[in-house]
């Protein structure tokens, strides 16, 4: 043990060492006015430029109440970038102070404590309450069902985008709540049209990508799991008749199928947002921050429906982001004030006003901000696309989620490299399985034995 | 080439065409890819992509390249992309070339042993450095600075750089610095009267090597810059990417725009390195 | 900054008997207060040399050296690192992602290094001996090479685009059905060595040069003793060029290793189809900034360097059994 600890010892001189300058402190005093936080505070977050006028509006707003604060933005636009960027700045003992992050993400973070738990501070605060929120983000917050490691901004699920002029033409009944697998799939395969008979279809049922949180819900739908424990999962379980189920009526609506999802070939030279904009695909499986793109839309009308039922039941699957704040954020109060006025009402409503976000917030999530599209849409009777933004809270109380331990991202992407290829190229189901399982043990292990020590 | 006689200027003739009948096809692959990114920037967007092959777009638009402008601040990355590189390339020159002058002027083994330290340099991955570099950087206080993206140019940016500088001076005969050295110039002056106005070539092809790698450097802004203003041009075209995967057109608009100055520069600067190779070759022993 | 020994302690160019020396002498020899004040001409050439050996050290060696012991911990930059002896290396073992990363490297360089550097040579051949138009094809061909990276990658994302891609397009032209480039893992394999092919400037630059130094009169004399084209490039010009070719080979391959990183990245989304372009920096990269596990990555890195260094011997073993040149190579 102790010999372990030197050696850590050793290696921590010698990364300091190796900077040359590990003797000089970094000068950190700071001048703090006598009342209220101040200073300067990091603000990190990925999106596209739609997204970045919002968060951007958000600080400037922020900033125009609190003039002793500034929020420098840290914008990165694509989320892998984004992933990449937040790690570094971790790892170099860098972090934003106030950073954006998924719920399936924030493991490899609050798992090492590098997160300053926000549940204490909400409990504090004089404009905010636990209850105030909805419950399915902030369960995925809690880390390992503990304390509220980071405050949900959203509470998005998987919807179906629909087109419906293409319904129409087509002579298709547009999706109703409570609609069933099957009437999904024979919409899809009816809203295939593919006229030169050329293998290739000029229209598409169905845009959707094969990977583990657009699978998982119709896992769920048949009677299966993912794993066999929410919060200290150890393995997989897809192995059941009932996941099987779920997984093979995914795949079956591929070009190894019924043909109504374009193949990885035509999803290579046009992606799914893009084949919905243009009239190519009828319905699209999205969250809902497709939302600001899709009200570019000029040629046709579309709206959204949820998620089809399947034999067990309705189920949807959470999609959150939450603002977190950095262990090492030095000037925690002015950060938390950020972060309490982008969670409150005024932020979320200008989020929320943005398409981007379904509010975690109750009262702006029921607000025309977010059923309308603006603040003043109920009033003036008209409102921004999508016309039934209730689907999304219909479906909160039906919201699962996957877990969020610090080796998730590595599980989903072992699902996912194997599951794409079953949709793809071939449909070898049990291959999937076996190859999947066997590339996550060990991240599930490593998981677990951290979470002991 | 000229060597007279009509019998001579036939066979001069036939061995010019078959070159030319090799090269021309071979040549017409190598800049295609080019040719394509260009044609393909002429597109217009939203049009349904084409099944056959089309050279040029019908009707050619030039829409895409104002559209790149719109989407980001490309004359910001622009003038960052342009400061890196005019403080990196000068710099570089002058590390690799002094180093290169003082190893040509070591005893043979010590030449040796730091050739082939640089070739061992070189093995490095530069995935081992990035999070040390980010440390080193942070404690200096070069995070989200264009200095972090600059510094590699303290070392003379690569060891083959100095490589290049070391294989020129060894080509001057040890004589002449000698005798300048007996004349009682210091190494400095000897390096800037007389090394450096030999080694032209290898200064313009040193920096035109320089120029392509700091101004293609994609991974060192994503790693050591934060604030949008400051990133450089490479990260504009991944961000590009990023907001719309498939928007072909655009894409290559903002490639072209990319590539465009290396090209240029480039295209200005070869003459001095792909021309002349007898007599003042920049290579060679 | 601290002169290099070799400043002070090597002895003179054995070659050259030095009479230059008492001038500036005094001070090289002098005591190390005189020293102080006067720095020789090997003092002040050893002053011109710190830049580059301080740099490389301070952003090369030492980072990569710090690198290396944490092969033997896990470490994920957030808490310290702790010691696990070699179980990094036992889990690389059992890793069939690490394995195929290796293979995927291997079949890489095998590929890739030959064939950019017969194109270096080949075009080098062709275009060596100045002609009306050498100038602009050398040039042409030199293009492809100034490419930025991500641009580079971008394009050819786009030309192996199955459907729509000007490649498989050109093919269909000549009645070939084109392979679904990036989606099928050989495919995309060969597509990556492909797209490197084109960058071949600096192998070409460095051909051309050697073939300049080549001395007329030992070519002209061949023509005389009545070798054809061909005989006189391959018994006389090739071996000549024989020193050169071993040391393109050389940093070709340590380049090869890392310049795939780019194309995996973007051409290859990630290392994709089925990891099949996860080449090891991309998994070393994967590991230490998606996952978080930078000792993982570490005993990746050393894997490298050993795969590194034995191609590296291997060829020169190869090199040296074959008697090809292999003199005096500096």
């Amino acid at each position: 043990m102790s010999g372990t600890r030197i050696w850590s010892r050793v290696m921590l001189l010698a990364v300091v060492l190796a900077t040359g300058v590990g003797a000089v402190v970094a000068p950190a005093v700071r001048v703090r006015a006598q009342d209220g936080p101040s200073g300067e505070i990091s603000f990190a977050f990925w999106g596209d430029p739609a997204e970045e006028a919002a968060y951007t509006r958000v600080a400037e707003e922020f900033e125009a109440a609190n003039p002793d604060i500034d929020v420098e933005l840290v914008y990165t636009p694509g989320q892998n970038d984004y992933q990449t960027k937040i790690a570094t700045d971790f790892a170099g003992g860098n972090p934003p102070d106030v950073f954006l992050i998924n719920y399936r993400r924030y493991g490899q973070y609050a798992a090492r404590g590098a997160l300053e738990p926000l549940g204490p501070r909400l409990d504090a605060s004089a404009t905010l309450n636990d209850d105030d929120f909805y419950a399915p983000p902030m369960e995925a917050f809690r880390y390992r069902g503990g304390e509220l490691s980071c405050i949900p901004q959203n509470v998005s699920s998987l919807v179906v985008y629909y087109n419906q002029d293409l319904f129409a033409q087509a002579g298709v009944d547009e999706p109703e709540a409570g609609w069933t697998w099957d009437q999904f799939a024979a919409a899809a395969e009816a809203l295939t049209v593919d006229e030169d008979n050329d293998g290739i279809a000029e229209t598409y049922g169905l845009a959707v990508d094969p990977s583990m949180i657009r699978y998982a819900p119709f896992i769920w739908g048949a009677g299966g799991e993912i794993v066999d424990d929410l919060d200290a999962p150890t393995t997989l379980t897809l192995d059941t008749p009932e996941a099987r189920a779920g997984i093979e009526f995914f795949i079956n609506l591929g070009h190894t199928g019924i043909g109504a999802v374009p193949t990885e070939a035509e999803l290579l030279s046009e992606d799914d947002e893009s084949r919905f904009m243009r009239g190519g695909a009828a319905m699209l499986l999205q969250s809902r921050r497709v939302v600001p793109t899709l009200r570019e839309i000029e040629g046709f009308a579309w709206d959204v429906a949820p998620l089809p039922v399947g034999p067990a039941g309705p189920v949807g699957i959470l999609h959150s982001d939450a603002f977190c704040l950095a262990a090492e954020a030095e000037n925690k109060d002015a950060a938390w004030a950020f972060i309490e006025y982008a969670v409150g009402v005024k932020g979320q409503t200008i989020l929320a006003e943005t398409g981007r976000t379904v509010p975690s917030l109750k009262a702006v999530a029921e607000s025309d901000a977010f059923l309308k599209g603006n603040a003043l849409g109920g009033e003036l009777g008209v409102g921004l696309p999508p016309a039934n933004s209730r689907v999304f809270l219909d479906t909160i109380p039906d919201i699962r989620r996957v877990p969020s331990i610090s080796t998730w991202p590595e599980i989903e992407e072992a699902f996912n490299t194997a599951f794409q290829r079953a949709f793809y190229i071939e449909i070898d189901v049990d291959g999937a399985l076996d190859v999947s399982t066997f590339r996550s043990r060990e991240a599930f292990q490593r998981a677990a034995e951290e979470d002991q020590t | 080439m000229r060597r007279g006689g009509r019998e001579m200027g036939v066979r001069a003739w036939v061995d010019r065409s078959w070159r030319h009948a090799i090269l021309l096809p071979l040549v017409a692959v190598f800049v295609l890819p080019l040719v394509w990114m260009t044609t393909t920037s002429l597109r217009e967007t939203g049009k349904p992509l084409p099944r056959t092959l089309e050279w040029v777009g019908d009707p050619v638009a030039w829409s895409n390249y104002p559209a790149v402008f719109d989407l980001l601040p490309l004359w910001r990355f622009a003038a960052n992309s342009a400061f890196v590189v005019a403080v990196a390339v000068p710099l570089t020159i002058l590390v690799a070339s002094w180093a290169g002058f003082a190893m040509a002027q070591l005893p043979r083994e010590w030449r040796l042993r730091l050739t082939l330290l640089s070739f061992g340099v070189q093995m490095v991955p530069l995935t081992a450095v990035w999070l040390t570099r980010f440390v080193l950087f942070k404690q200096l206080g070069l995070i989200d600075t264009p200095w972090a993206l600059i510094a590699p140019a303290v070392m003379g940016s690569s060891p083959f750089y100095v490589l290049l500088f070391l294989w020129t001076f060894l080509r001057v005969p040890r004589e002449v610095f000698e005798s300048a050295r007996l004349d009682g110039a210091n190494p400095l002056r000897v390096w800037v009267g007389i090394a450096m106005p030999l080694a032209r070539p290898t200064i313009i092809a040193v920096s035109v090597l320089a120029f392509v790698l700091y101004w293609s450097s994609f991974v060192d802004p994503l790693v050591y810059i934060r604030s949008t203003d400051r990133q450089t041009l490479p990260f504009a075209l991944q961000m590009l990417f990023q907001l719309d995967r498939s928007n072909w057109p655009l894409l290559m608009a903002g490639a072209v725009l990319v590539t465009g100055p290396v090209v240029l520069v480039f295209l200005l600067a070869q003459r001095y390195f792909l021309q002349e190779f007898r007599g003042q070759g920049f290579l060679g022993r | 900054m601290i002169p290099p020994p070799s400043a002070q302690a090597a002895p003179r160019a054995p070659d050259k008997p030095n009479p230059a020396l008492p001038a500036v002498v005094p001070a090289i020899r002098g005591r190390g207060r005189l020293r102080a004040i006067r720095v020789g001409y090997r003092g002040q050439l050893a002053l011109m040399l710190a830049p580059y050996l301080v740099g490389t050290a301070g952003l090369v060696v030492l980072p990569a050296l710090i690198g290396l012991p944490l092969a033997f911990t896990d470490y994920n930059a957030l808490e310290a690192p702790v010691w696990v002896g070699f179980a990094n290396f036992v889990e690389l073992a059992g890793d069939d992602i690490f394995r195929k990363s290796v293979f995927n490297s291997l079949f890489y360089i095998a590929l890739a290094v030959p064939l950019r550097l017969l194109g270096a040579l080949g075009l080098a051949f062709l275009l060596a001996q100045p002609f009306k138009g050498t100038g602009a094809y050398r040039a042409a061909v030199y293009l492809p090479t100034v490419v930025p990276d991500i641009a580079w990658a971008l394009v050819w994302l786009w030309i192996f685009n199955p459907i729509h891609g000007p490649l498989n397009q050109l093919l269909a032209v000549a009645g070939i059905p084109g392979p679904a480039w990036m989606i099928e893992e050989w495919g995309a394999r060969f597509a990556i060595v492909f797209m490197m092919c084109w960058q071949i400037g600096e192998g070409l630059v460095v051909c051309l040069a050697a073939l300049g130094d080549v001395p007329g009169e030992v070519l002209e004399q061949s023509r005389v003793d009545g070798a054809s084209a061909i005989q006189t490039m391959l018994g006389i010009t090739l071996p000549l060029l024989m020193p050169v070719l071993l040391i393109l080979l050389f940093r070709d391959t340590i380049f090869s290793l890392q310049a795939n990183f780019v194309p995996a990245l973007i051409v290859g989304r990630g290392g994709g189809p089925n990891y099949a372009t996860t080449f090891l920096p991309m998994y070393v990269y994967t590991n230490a900034f998606d996952y978080l596990r930078l000792g993982y990555a570490a005993a990746m890195t050393w894997a490298m360097y050993a795969l590194t260094a034995i191609v590296l011997v291997l060829q020169y073993r190869v090199a040296k059994r074959y008697r090809l040149g292999f003199g005096d190579a500096e």
